[in-house]
């Protein structure tokens, strides 16, 4: 019982809007919704275009961008992050023109400054059937 | 500009504690008797509600009830940090439309334990931040200060210089848990919390309640002889909510300052009562609201003296980063100094000159952008 209680890392509550993202993710692949209207690309998945109201695709993402601003987030809201920190807390402008929140690893990840380049890695969390789409300098 | 005159009447507050388990109930009808004591109203009098907080054990009517109170107008004034201004817009509508004549608006927060629905607050893009080791209100605001620093060469010492301002303010404010000066050193030596965001960045969460009361003009000439006469008010949510390429450093404030100043001139303001989570936040709203052009706000904080003595008074009282942040009594913390500003009753802090006043609010964070609530007010004294 007492491990039931201990923190857990937080996972996304995967509901119907937002499933296909996360079943591309775990199949390494990072999705983003592209209206089928009006050809807009959003970030995060939501259930309409942001433009147009017009219904949605999903299309995969290069998984390239640079870094916009970051920070190393040394109290988590999640008592569970606690053992990593600082974490690397970035937003990303991915090269299909949208900012997405994330986190950067790897070892070069100390060096980073706005504008460097990054890529996609899919981590394995806790849940066998979830990963999270992060990011790594890229080169 | 309001079509019929709307005037603040008066204000209630409550003590302000670190650990107190009072019911949320006891600290909003504390407020209210502080209100009801300075306006001379009987409960009877009331006939609109407004209440806002996290941690209610219900919504609105259910507190209506819990406080004994019949009314003809019950709001839940759910809009984060811009709850207090964005409130007074509410009621100030019903008023204007003779729905009700007086209206009380009370904003409140405790550390009650025994009230199950307590929780924090909730993102709910959790699934795209919180995965993620997310800090919270602290990361964001340090991704947007970041960004300030770098596009703007803003530096942690202009930053640094509103945080001292504020609690220079709080020294000879009763309510203010900080009142403790604040050096420099004090400010840049503080702990990390999510770089750059340091602990004197941030507000201490504590247990309290403000509460304001609009009247219409006829009634409110009844009730004091101070009334404090609401000018203008705007608001806006979700700016720039469909631009995938935000501009980080610009709160919708930049829309309520245009729809605010269209109607009055900014050197007609006496002080600026800013809401104030972070001091980058006040100072993205000084630009936001044109008292300085976008990525000037470091030049403009250098420029100008921000404390109660000033040229340019700020936070008069202290802020939430001196008062304390009882939950979303923060935004009404602002309406509340500046109704004391106006009415001369700042003891110890008072501005010599206070005739008009410019209150904001913000809240409610958002996924990749920043603030999805901002609203300002302009009150004066006649
Ligand atoms: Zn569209």
């Amino acid at each position: 019982m007492a491990e039931a209680r201990a923190p857990q890392k937080s996972l996304p509550k995967i509901n119907k809007v937002d499933q296909p993202y996360w079943e591309g993710a775990a199949a390494g692949k990072l999705l983003l919704q592209k209206c089928k209207s009006c050809g807009k690309v959003q970030f995060f998945p939501r259930v309409a275009c942001v433009d147009c109201f017009s219904e949605l695709d999903w299309i995969e993402s290069k998984g390239t961008g640079k870094v916009h601003t970051f920070t190393l987030v040394r109290v988590p809201r999640n008592p569970a992050f606690k053992e990593e920190v600082p974490i690397y807390y970035i937003n990303v402008i991915l090269d299909e023109g949208v900012i997405m929140e994330s986190r950067l690893v790897g070892d070069a990840k100390e060096k980073v400054k706005l504008g460097d380049r990054v890529k996609v890695v899919f981590q394995q969390t806790h849940d066998p059937n979830i990963k999270l789409p992060c990011f790594e300098l890229a080169n | 500009m309001r079509r019929k005159k709307v005037c603040f009447v008066g204000y209630g507050s409550t003590e302000y504690s670190r650990k107190s388990e009072a019911s949320v109930l006891w600290y909003y009808a504390d407020a209210i008797r502080d209100a009801l004591r300075q306006t001379g109203l009987h409960k009877k009098e009331i006939r609109g509600l407004s209440i806002t907080t996290q941690v209610s054990p219900d919504y609105s009517p259910h507190v209506a009830e819990q406080l004994g109170l019949e009314v003809d107008w019950v709001l839940n004034g759910d809009y984060g940090g811009g709850g207090g201004v964005m409130s007074v817009r509410r009621a100030a509508d019903a008023i204007e439309c003779g729905h009700i004549d007086v209206a009380v608006l009370v904003g409140g927060n405790s550390f009650d334990r025994s009230n199950p629905t307590q929780r924090q607050l909730e993102y709910q893009r959790g699934n795209f931040v919180d995965v993620y080791g997310y800090g919270g209100p602290n990361s964001l605001m340090a991704l947007i200060q970041r960004l300030h620093m770098t596009q703007y060469g803003t530096t942690l010492e202009q930053i640094g210089k509103i945080a001292i301002a504020q609690r220079d303010n709080a020294l000879n404010n009763p309510q203010a848990l900080f009142r403790e000066p604040m050096s420099m050193q004090d400010y840049l030596n503080s702990r990390m919390i999510s770089d750059p965001i340091r602990l004197f960045d941030c507000v201490m969460p504590c247990s309290g309640a403000e509460c304001v009361v609009l009247a219409s003009e006829e009634r409110a000439k009844k009730i004091t002889d101070k009334p404090i006469y609401l000018v203008t008010d705007a608001e806006i949510s979700h700016y720039q909510v469909a631009n995938m390429l935000p501009d980080k450093t610009t709160f919708g404030m930049k829309v309520v300052g245009e729809r605010i100043f269209s109607e009055v001139k900014h050197q007609d303001i006496n002080l600026v009562e800013i809401y104030d989570d972070y001091p980058i936040a006040v100072m993205i709203q000084i630009e936001d609201l044109g008292f300085c052009k976008k990525g000037d706000g470091g030049k403009f904080v250098d420029a100008h003296d921000l404390t109660y003595r000033g040229n340019f008074p700020v936070n008069t009282g202290g802020g939430e980063l001196s008062v304390g942040q009882a939950g979303l009594a923060g935004g009404f913390l602002h309406v509340v100094e500046a109704l004391r500003q106006l009415r001369g009753e700042a003891d110890g802090h008072q501005v010599k000159k206070a005739e008009r006043a410019l209150v904001t609010g913000i809240g409610w964070l958002n996924y990749g952008r920043n603030l999805g609530t901002t609203a300002a007010l302009v009150m004066e004294r006649r």
